[in-house]
């Protein structure tokens, strides 16, 4: 029998060593989602983008943050200085907490839940919350206006996710994302997305997801609560410095795990696209870990990666909707289309699909 | 009276319009589209011919000065008045300007000059990085105007016994 306490500071050292792990995984998606956006735009725009810093400017969001975090950390008199310091912890821990549940790779969750779809929606969710907080707090009409307006996208667009959500968890018939994605095993037609043998409305809950997660993160088309043009910065218009980098860091965090939700959910997570691209890869490096776990996770990040560009491309196409838009989207459409597609799911795996 | 709905038929209408929004981007993303930035410090932006840069005095190889005989219309046209020039007198026979100077820091690029200067030794200079650190040097002698203006050689006039000739 070992020591009981040696155990705990084991299980200690190794929770704290995968969170510093996934921090700076994030930390580094992150620096270079913001500048691959900056260049995409840019393209798009033909013009040329951030390249005066560094090689082709690959420096450029490092210097960004940089110069953030010299800024003066401005409390503007008259807001709720406990709850203004607060916000912006309670908007960018629940992004980070995300990460907990998504398999990166074979084996390499952080920690496997039996509810993993559950939690994701639950624990994205509370971002919302922090963005609320930080608008009232703030005491500024502007951050106010913005913060009412994401609450009520909150719950126009939490809806439609969760029925999109739940059509491929009817279909796979489990709520653990590990398990889901080992459903989704073979080649790309196994994928929940391609899998219309099997069930032809997996690809119109994708379209709702997309769309209603698009709104989530609240990226260009759906960017009413932060909306330039019209209130100045939205919730953080009273932000500044590292308080401002904590916002700025969880809005692209956040764009990466919709992306990692939409890959585990739809597009096979972490499985090689034909059988022989990495499939078959067994024995281990070093003799501890094993390969394919690598070879899955150079393709979940592969997928996540296209994903990521693909939310950037309709980010730069589509202009901001309007707010009257944005609730009509939602509930005359995307909820009606999710309702209809969860009722023939669910009469589907009740009683036509082959057990 | 209610029209008929146009429920599903704005379901196509968006996916279409938003696919057309779609193509138009990423055909502006292709690399074979070129950037319209202009790397200016790097590379030196191409002028075009007629370029209007500050007025300047071009100079005439065969003679080694410019053309300006020092009539003073530039002067008296210039409706900022920062034009001041003063006729060297010690050659009647020979007008030049002994003192030339335009304080370009309230030229407002009008062209004026040039277009009334009698023997056209007025030219737009191609300079454009005028930038410098005190007002003082803004006041362009004739000098500079000179260097500015660069050089150019006049095409021979046509000999007066060929228009015998052809006439």
């Amino acid at each position: 029998m070992s020591n009981p306490y040696l155990e705990f500071a084991k299980e200690l050292g190794l929770i704290v060593a995968i969170a510093v792990a996934v921090l700076l995984f994030m930390m580094v998606a992150v620096l270079y989602i913001i500048l691959k956006l900056r260049w995409v735009i840019a393209r798009i725009q033909s013009r040329l983008g951030p390249n005066r810093t560094g090689p082709w400017g690959v420096a450029q969001t490092v210097a960004d943050a940089l110069k953030l975090f010299q800024k003066e950390d401005i409390i503007p008199c008259g807001a709720d200085r406990w709850l203004f310091t607060i916000a912006p912890a309670m908007v960018f821990i629940p992004a980070y907490l995300v990460y907990v549940v998504i398999p990166f790779g074979a084996g390499m969750t952080a920690r496997p839940l039996n509810i993993g779809a559950i939690y994701i929606s639950a624990i994205s969710s509370i971002g919302v919350i922090g963005i609320i907080v930080a608008g009232w707090a703030s005491n500024n009409k502007w951050s106010l206006l913005g913060a009412f307006r994401g609450a009520s996208q909150l719950i126009a667009y939490e809806v439609p996710i969760i029925l999109a959500l739940s059509v491929p968890i009817l279909v796979t018939g489990t709520l653990d994302l590990d398990r889901i994605v080992q459903a989704q095993q073979g080649n790309f037609w196994n994928w929940n997305l391609f899998n219309v043998h099997q069930w032809p409305m997996l690809p119109i809950a994708f379209l709702c997801m997309l769309i209603a997660g698009l709104a989530e993160i609240n990226v260009t088309p759906f960017d009413i609560m932060e909306a330039e043009s019209e209130l100045v910065a939205g919730f953080n218009t009273e932000y500044s410095g590292m308080k401002f980098a904590l916002f700025f860091l969880a809005e692209f965090a956040a764009s990466f795990t919709l992306a990692a939700i939409i890959v585990t959910l739809f597009l096979g997570g972490y499985q090689p696209p034909l059988h022989f691209l990495g499939a078959q890869v067994t024995g281990k490096l070093f003799g501890v870990v094993p390969l394919f776990s690598l070879v899955s996770l150079f393709w979940f990040i592969f997928k996540c990666w296209v994903v990521v560009l693909g939310i950037m491309w309709i980010r730069s196409t589509l202009p901001r909707v309007r707010m009257d838009q944005l609730m009509n989207l939602s509930w005359k459409a995307l909820i009606p289309a999710g309702l209809v597609n969860l009722l023939l799911t669910g009469a589907y795996v009740a009683f036509w699909m082959p057990k | 009276m209610k029209a008929k709905s146009t429920y599903f038929k704005d379901f196509i209408n968006a996916f279409v319009s938003i696919a057309k929004g779609l193509w138009v981007t990423v055909t502006h993303w292709s690399p074979a589209r070129p950037c319209v930035t202009e790397l200016y410090p790097d590379v030196m932006p191409e002028l075009p011919e007629n370029y209007r840069g500050v007025p300047s005095l071009p100079v005439n190889t065969q003679t080694g000065r410019s053309g300006c005989i020092g009539c003073g219309a530039c002067v008296r046209m210039c409706p900022e008045h920062i034009i001041t020039m003063e006729l060297d007198k010690t050659d009647p026979k020979d007008r030049k300007p002994a003192k030339f100077e335009i304080d370009i820091s309230r030229c407002m690029w009008c062209g004026l000059c040039m277009e009334v200067c009698p023997t056209n030794c007025l030219k737009p200079g191609r300079d454009f990085e005028l930038a410098c650190y005190t007002r003082e040097c803004m006041v362009l002698n004739k000098e500079q105007l000179e260097q500015m203006g660069g050089q150019f050689t006049p095409e021979p006039k046509p000999e007066p016994e060929e228009k015998q000739e052809s006439s």
